[in-house]
């Protein structure tokens, strides 16, 4: 270990929010700065968690102690399997969207604000990272907070009115659901002493017989808690409006990730903290898995009827946030990794379908799904990314969206529950209807050259979404390593 | 397989099956490419990559008529899942037919589609759906299969829709979103039968050997599936709107070669997930029987009413399918022959009949059969084609549909079912109620009549009306049609022997 | 007797059963009152409400702080809650403070922060 990664996680986070609060003074001095500035935090925090991903890889997971202080005490980042397979997609998908993001923004932003953005989306980044990397509950409540506030900022920064009242009813939500999981900690820690995932997994199993209603309603509040802040549903309805109202960029990091890194933080807890008996005695995991159910389906059902492309996106990560807690609370091997695959694979495929109509509104300031005839014509390099992504929300083979929903159905059968699997196929004919008329529309039916003022759209904002493209065509045909990753990750938890 | 010593003497037989599937998929963006440039290479190139694939595929003759099998895995996708390929006598029965037809189709289109729009993503598309196609042919596990179904399925959807009318809009929905069904359902069936068996492999013998719920539940996804491809009742809803909207050339391989998807993928299925055993002793087999019987009389007696040309031929698919999938649930070896012969059959009658009337269309712009009275005097040759495949079609002796029939009833009676011959008959005789009065119009009736509607359409493109079609239309139709003709004067022409063969292999437990 | 049983506990854990009642309220409030003020508020009645389950944790009867002089055996509190609700303070803080502002920028909007009012104008634009 001639090269200390160790404290690489502690420097990523520590880097990103020195970044994030340098960044509105760099915008005032010196505004050509402060692009490549957030560049470069955020290539800095890709190419750091891809060495972690090779380190952790190579040399198995470490622990860290925050500054020396080993636990109970300190604080004590976990750099497991699942960590640096999140930091990974955290910021290989945040890059991307900044990337994209710098040119719809000077589009979309009042120019005083763009500084205040970057501090807003470094924030999200550097919580994003510490909610991945932190074993500790309370410093978990913290980065949601930091989380749950950056990511509605990130919302109303436009100051419009639909987004001030979409980030409003997702600040509220949010709050509450924070409040949730801290009553939820307090419960936990009154029983145990502990705030640590592991010592909170050594101990409860000797209390749980003694504290049977603190272990209750700290499941209880934990999944609402988590449940508000990652849409599952019946708790998603904050989130079509703050998705909709978020300029494009924000859009795609929001649906792609912010709503994920809950639903990795539920897995962090439910199946790290808690020992797996309780699951056996309180069935809060058959309600999860209920309640998921529910979420693709009615998910998939309302964004049918939605007019307005990116909210009939919003609708749909509803329903893809559904397959992720899916796949976690059938807790079975195959199906846990399902999860998590799908973490990544949607995290491309939403994020790369919101941009994809952010260069649509960009360029011809359509949103509406029915104006979009002959949009294929026009912009057939964006369109036909948009085509991929929707072949892969449908699961079409050769997509990495067929990947995660063959894992799924598979980890479902794996445990005698052919039901899930028809829901999954279910919902995918459900995407299909509403994906699929975009595509077509775009494509077919016209003639000649539609009438639509198109304005050129530039080069970076195009090749971010083939880049994206690009990935979930290739993990669609060569998900082995990714899934040999998972496999770990997946034993290493469960 | 792979053994010893023969590994360098098979090495490149190999690898012909990727090189026909990779063959026609690489050429697409070629063609998109050069399309650009200039038509005539965009047409040249499309008709060279049909012919190569062709002759590559046939180059494998001598080979399959030893009896030899070739499987071996290319790379994995998902953990025991990879993509295989598997060259046997059945998968190049469909591959080489698929492929004959293509390349009739292919040079077809060339005048076809003069007129049209949009040529220049024709035919990308339809050189890709060839590549897709063989791909499913020369597949060696369910999950390839399912691969190349999906991707021929879907790509197909352009070539349905090519016309851009709002009919063919929405008939081209309707394919598409059955299209998702039957792919949701066979993706079910795989994944189950995955999970049942632990392999999905064509090479591992009978993959589910106990019937169970599951079992059950993955036999009749697969029959969603591929029985939605094959245009099987209640499933058949989208293949009279679909086949009739698309291109002749188009329609002709949709209705010849792709619906013979579905059944190969059934013939696959009954004879490599489950075994004989299984089905029989579930009585499965009774539900695809009553499908089957159902979708022949439903097929040919709905034929009766339609009097647009190409949706009569597109219900009389649908009959023709039936006999397929009933031919195969009879279990016995006569019955299987008569079943691959009736896809040969079928595929070289229904692209003639297609092809004849995308002639007829193309011509003099008319579609409804009242008004061909006397087209027979001015386009004798297409009608000439078309009379042959009709006849053929009833099951007339010399023609191969009679040969089919034929071996289809002798199989039945084998079965000890001598009902199924009675449906055989009566849908013979519907054939004739529907095919005779087209081509005794088309011969007999009518006075000659000025078609001045068809002739303003093709003014401007050029084109001589009087007459026949042009030589690059007709030569195609009336090889395939001669094909009716020579595959059913011998029963021992070449389609038969590897029906044979296919047959016998398949019941020899297909390694 | 049970109920007197019940009583005793909740008696002898008046924080605790405070507190819920708090956080109800405040649940209450969050969700059902329409003037957007009252919902913040209600907010921080919960949080605060959390807050107290989370400090009153380390609360021991007669306890003192934990500064250590001459005995090792005095009875101290646990620090710990106290030390992360007073984070957990700054955060409600700052998200009260985030929430007003949005609140006043809806006021410019609409003229009003009732929920139900400003629903009511949207219902009208085209």
């Amino acid at each position: 270990m001639n090269l200390n990664y160790e404290h690489l996680p502690v420097i990523i986070v520590a880097l990103l929010l020195l970044a994030a609060f340098l960044e509105p003074i760099v915008y005032r001095h010196k505004k050509s700065w402060a692009a490549p500035l957030v560049i470069a935090s955020m290539a800095f925090f890709a190419l750091s968690s891809l060495y972690l991903m090779a380190a952790v890889n190579y040399h198995g997971p470490f622990n860290y102690y925050l500054g020396g202080w080993a636990p109970p005490f300190g604080i004590e980042l976990e750099i497991d399997y699942l960590a640096v397979f999140l930091l990974l997609t955290f910021s290989v998908i945040g890059l991307i969207a900044i990337v994209y993001g710098l040119q719809d923004l000077k589009h979309g932003l009042k120019d005083e604000v763009l500084g205040w953005y970057f501090t807003l989306y470094l924030l999200l980044m550097a919580s994003m990272a510490g909610i991945s990397v932190t074993n500790d509950l309370f410093n978990m409540y913290v980065f949601v907070e930091i989380s749950a506030i950056s990511a509605c900022a990130i919302i109303s920064i436009k100051e419009s009115r639909e987004c001030i009242e979409a980030s409003l009813k997702y600040l509220i939500l949010s709050t509450l659901g924070s409040g949730c999981i801290l009553l939820a900690t307090a419960m936990l820690y009154m029983i145990t002493g502990h705030l640590n995932i592991g010592y909170l997994n050594d101990v409860l199993p000797r209390v749980m017989s003694h504290y049977p209603n603190n272990i209750l309603i700290s499941l209880g509040f934990f999944v609402v808690g988590y449940g508000v802040k990652a849409a599952l549903f019946p708790l998603h309805v904050w989130l079509p409006d703050a998705h909709t109202a978020a300029p494009s960029p924000s859009s795609a990091v929001l649906s792609g990730l912010v709503i994920k890194v809950y639903a990795a933080a539920f897995l962090k807890v439910f199946l790290k903290a808690y020992p797996r008996e309780i699951f056996l005695e309180i069935p809060v995991m058959e309600i999860v898995l209920f309640l998921s159910v529910l979420a693709i389906l009615y998910g998939s059902i309302v964004a049918m009827v939605q007019e307005d492309i990116k909210k009939m996106l919003a609708y749909s990560s509803i329903a893809q946030i559904g397959y992720v807690f899916l796949g976690f609370s059938l807790m079975g091997q195959r199906a846990v990794a399902g999860g998590l695959l799908h973490i990544f694979n949607h995290a491309m495929m939403k994020s790369m379908l919101f941009l994809a109509a952010g260069i649509i509104i960009y360029s011809t300031g359509i949103r509406r799904i029915r104006d979009m005839k002959g949009l294929g014509v026009k912009l057939p390099l964006t369109m036909g990314a948009f085509t991929i992504g929707a072949l892969s929300m449908v699961g079409i083979p050769g997509t990495n969206g067929f990947i995660s929903k063959w894992q799924l159905a598979l980890g479902a059968l794996d445990l005698g529950r052919p039901i899930i699997v028809v829901v999954i196929l279910l919902s995918s004919l459900l995407n299909c209807l509403y994906y699929m008329p975009i595509v077509i529309n775009a494509f077919f039916g016209v003639k000649g050259e539609p009438e639509l003022e198109i304005g050129k759209v530039p080069g970076v904002m195009l090749y971010s979404i083939l880049f994206l493209g690009f990935g979930i065509i290739f993990f669609g045909i060569y998900p082995a390593p990714l899934l040999a990753f998972l496999q770990k990750t997946v034993t290493a938890i469960l | 397989m792979w053994e010893g010593d023969e590994l360098l003497g098979m090495y490149w037989q190999a690898i012909i099956p990727l090189w026909v599937v990779l063959f026609p998929i690489f050429m697409t963006p070629a063609i998109f490419i050069l399309s650009k440039r200039s038509e005539k290479l965009r047409d040249g190139l499309s008709v060279l990559t049909a012919v190569i694939t062709f002759f590559s595929v046939a180059s494998l003759y001598p080979f399959v008529m030893e009896g030899k099998t070739i499987e071996y895995t290319l790379f994995q996708i998902l953990p025991e899942l990879g993509v295989t390929v598997r060259i046997d006598i059945l998968s190049f029965c469909l591959a080489i037919l698929s492929s004959f037809v293509w390349m009739m189709a292919t040079i077809y289109s060339l005048d076809y589609m003069k007129p049209e729009h949009g040529k220049n993503r024709y035919y990308p598309v339809l050189i890709f759906t060839l590549g897709a196609t063989l791909g499913i042919f020369f597949a060696g596990d369910f999950f390839t299969l399912y691969v190349f179904f999906e991707l021929m399925s879907l790509v197909s959807y352009v070539l349905v829709i090519h016309e851009e009318t709002p009919t063919a809009l929405k008939a081209g929905y309707k394919y598409l979103i059955m299209t998702i069904i039957g792919g949701l359902a066979l993706f079910f069936a795989i994944i189950a039968t995955f999970e049942l068996a632990g392999s999905v492999s064509l090479s591992k013998g009978v993959l589910v050997s106990k019937p169970s719920t599951l079992a059950f539940f993955a036999f009749v996804c697969y029959l969603i599936g591929f029985g939605m491809k094959a245009g099987m009742f209640p499933l058949h809803v989208w293949l009279p709107e679909a086949h009739p909207v698309a291109p002749s050339p188009a329609s002709a391989l949709l209705s010849g070669i792709m619906l013979k998807t579905g059944a190969y993928g059934m013939l696959r299925v009954l004879f490599y997930v489950f075994n004989i055993e299984v089905v029989q002793s579930a009585r499965w087999d009774l539900l695809v029987a009553v499908l089957a019987v159902i979708t022949i009389l439903l097929g040919s007696a709905v034929a009766l009413t339609q009097f647009d040309l190409k949706r009569r031929l597109a219900y009389s698919s649908i009959g023709q399918m039936g006999y397929v999938l009933l031919g195969m649930i009879l279990f016995t070896e006569q019955g299987l022959v008569g079943d691959i012969f009736h896809i040969f059959s079928h595929a070289f009658m229904k692209s003639t009949l297609f092809l004849a009337a995308g002639a007829i269309i193309w011509k003099t712009g008319l579609r409804n059969i009242n008004d061909l009275a006397g087209i027979g005097r001015k386009m004798p040759f297409t009608m000439g084609a078309f009379t042959i495949a009709a006849l053929a079609m009833i099951g007339i002796p010399p023609l191969n549909g009679f040969l089919s029939k034929w071996t289809l009833s002798l199989g039945a009676l084998e079965a000890g079912l001598p009902i199924y011959v009675v449906i055989l008959l009566i849908s013979s005789l519907l054939n004739g109620l529907y095919y005779l009065p087209i081509i005794i119009a088309a011969f007999f009736g009518g006075e000659e009549q000025e078609h001045a509607h068809g002739e303003a359409q093709h003014v401007e493109a050029g084109i001589n009306l009087r007459g026949e079609a042009t030589a690059k239309m007709v030569i195609p139709m009336v090889i395939l049609g001669l094909g009716c003709f020579f595959l059913g004067l011998f029963p021992s022409n070449i389609a038969y022997e590897l029906s044979l063969k296919a047959a016998v292999f398949l019941f020899r437990g297909g390694m | 007797m049970i109920d007197i049983e019940v009583l005793s506990k909740l008696f002898n854990n008046y924080y605790y059963f405070a507190a819920i009642i708090l956080f109800i309220i405040g649940f209450h409030t969050m969700l059902t009152h329409a003037n957007l003020i009252k919902k913040i508020i209600g907010m921080n009645i919960m949080e605060t409400a959390a807050f107290l389950i989370f400090v009153s944790i380390g609360y021991i009867e007669g306890g003192r702080a934990p500064i250590l002089d001459e005995g090792f055996d005095q009875i101290y509190m646990n620090p710990l809650p106290q030390a992360l609700i007073l984070t957990g303070i700054v955060v409600a803080v700052s998200v009260t403070a985030y929430a007003l502002s949005l609140i006043i920028k809806l006021y410019q909007h609409y003229g009003t922060v009732d929920a139900d009012e400003i629903a009511r104008i949207r219902s009208y634009k085209p």
